[in-house]
């Protein structure tokens, strides 16, 4: 894998991918994309005529919302609620996530345990009765967002971690243990590199769900949030303020994952691929 | 720190045990408790049993597995659909890998409830589109992995043995995309439980979400916890008697 800069990576994949070169075809693939979306917003206008606005505001009434929600100190500080919310239960679902995982690897009398009954069952335990049992247990606030969203990803990071325990390089190991007895160093040093991209996967696919429960949690069980703003919305058939959060939202993760997930993505794949 | 293994006694042996001490706990955490802050684990079996004798709460069960079961194949047929766009047309991935794809996958699922519910009221109609909206994006991503796989050789392989469309995919085709098809529809069956339940919140009067959302507005704690058991009894039996066996049945064709 030479000139990875080449390559593109698809969206939400987590498996380091063979980067594809860009062609002549590539070049009239992206018009055709920026034909769709065109195409897709003149519709969504035209369709925004005929129906009533409570059910769906045309794209220049979402806009100017947008622009509202920007200036406003009130809605901007809600957004930030909502990333206190994300980014303190994407580090505890990180923390719990990687003690099961690393206790199924190295402490092995408890790997059954682990992986046939807590994984799994946190796995398929609904994000919804997280929320509720929250709700019954501390009410409205900060820790019932928090806590519904660390339980639905806990499972997630866990599986991650665990996968990339799993795949470590058994011959890599054993150098290792040839040139260190000291099982720290050998933990630091080997270890943890060759679980970064596991790492990475799993805070990529954390940010991208986590972003979609918080709503859900701050709609039922928050007093502030963007998803506390959407259910006042929802509750004044606001409907404009409902896309404009959403097109917030929409256009948030989506530079997130430009600009932050895919370039580090590349260099994780470049510096990790073993071809 | 090379890899360690417990005999396979010694791991049951713990595991048993940490369950046992499990429960144990949360009986002993429920002990003096008031039923709707915490309800002990017999309470809960109890109220998990009423989902096997009741009808009425059978019923629930019933028809939010047929919903997810109806969404799962609807979301599956469209992202089949896309994704043999993608392959037909190859002009076309961009539009769908990086718009329609980044569309859907960075779209808020309450989103999806709130603006189901304002367009098509409370209705089964609502629910499906709602969870079908959710899942898409899950299924998009196996199907066009799975389609990007099929080793060009072998299509020419194919190619050059027979002329017939259909049977080619029947034999060729399919076989090599089920692998991934099939732990899409694993992965998006599991997530339709998890996360599309909001949908039965917002847009629907029957179903497990539904139930839910009733028990936890009266602080029926007991129901609550019975719900989520049973939503991943159904889960479990589902994959355990359907989904694995197929996925298995597929990867054995390799």
């Amino acid at each position: 894998m030479a000139k990875s800069g080449a390559g593109r990576l698809s969206g939400a994949r987590t498996t380091p991918s063979v980067p594809r070169l860009i062609g002549a075809r590539h070049f009239s693939g992206t018009r055709i994309a920026h034909l769709f979306t065109l195409l897709a917003l003149l519709v969504w206008w035209l369709y925004s005529q005929v129906v009533p606005v409570y059910q769906m505001p045309g794209p220049g009434a979402v806009f100017l919302r947008m622009i509202d929600f920007v200036t406003s100190t009130y809605l901007l500080s809600q957004l930030w609620v909502s990333i206190y919310h994300i980014t303190v239960a994407i580090g505890l679902a990180f923390v719990i996530g990687c003690v099961l995982a690393f206790m199924a690897r190295f402490v092995p009398v408890t790997r059954m345990l682990i992986d046939t009954v807590l994984t799994p069952f946190l796995n398929a335990f609904a994000g919804i009765g997280w929320l509720f049992l929250a709700l019954l247990w501390f009410g409205l606030n900060h820790t019932t967002v928090i806590f519904a969203v660390t339980m639905i990803l806990i499972p997630l990071v866990a599986i991650n971690v665990r996968a990339g325990l799993q795949e470590l390089d058994e011959d890599m190991m054993e150098m290792g243990l040839s040139f260190a007895r000291s099982g720290g160093r050998r933990f630091t040093k080997i270890v943890l590199p060759l679980l970064l991209p596991y790492f990475f996967a799993a805070l990529r696919i954390s940010f991208g769900v986590s972003w979609k429960v918080v709503l859900t949690a701050e709609l039922f069980g928050g007093n502030a949030g963007l998803g506390y703003l959407l259910n006042v919305a929802r509750q004044e058939f606001d409907t404009e303020t409902i896309f404009a959060i959403i097109a917030f939202i929409l256009v948030f993760v989506v530079i997130c994952e430009q600009l932050l997930f895919r370039p580090v993505q590349r260099r994780v794949d470049r510096r990790f691929s073993r071809a | 720190m090379h890899s360690k293994t417990a005999s396979l006694g010694a791991q049951r042996a713990v595991t048993v045990l940490g369950v046992v001490l499990l429960i144990a706990g949360w009986a002993w955490a429920a002990r003096g408790q008031p039923e709707y802050v915490l309800p002990g684990p017999v309470a809960v079996l109890q109220a998990v049993a009423r989902f096997f004798y009741e009808p009425q709460l059978m019923a629930q069960a019933g028809i939010s597995l047929f919903r997810v079961v109806l969404s799962v194949v609807a979301a599956m047929i469209l992202a089949l659909t896309l994704a043999g766009l993608v392959r037909r047309f190859s002009i076309l991935d961009e539009t769908i890998e990086r718009r329609i794809l980044t569309f859907f996958n960075a779209f808020p699922s309450v989103g999806w409830a709130i603006l189901g519910v304002i367009w098509f009221q409370i209705s089964n109609t609502t629910v499906i589109f709602v969870q079908v909206a959710i899942i898409l994006p899950f299924c998009l991503i196996n199907a066009l992995a799975g389609f990007r796989q099929i080793d060009p050789d072998m299509d020419e392989l194919g190619h050059s043995l027979t002329r017939n469309v259909w049977r080619r995919f029947r034999l060729l085709s399919l076989p090599l995309v089920a692998p991934f098809l099939l732990s899409g529809l694993r992965v998006a069956y599991g997530i339709c439980w998890k996360i599309a339940l909001v949908a039965e919140l917002f847009g629907a009067s029957s179903g497990l979400g539904f139930q839910l959302s009733r028990a936890q507005s009266v602080s029926d704690a007991t129901m609550v916890f019975a719900c989520c058991i049973v939503i991943v009894l159904i889960f479990l039996v589902t994959d355990l008697l359907f989904l694995k066996p197929l996925v298995q049945r597929f990867s054995a064709n390799q």
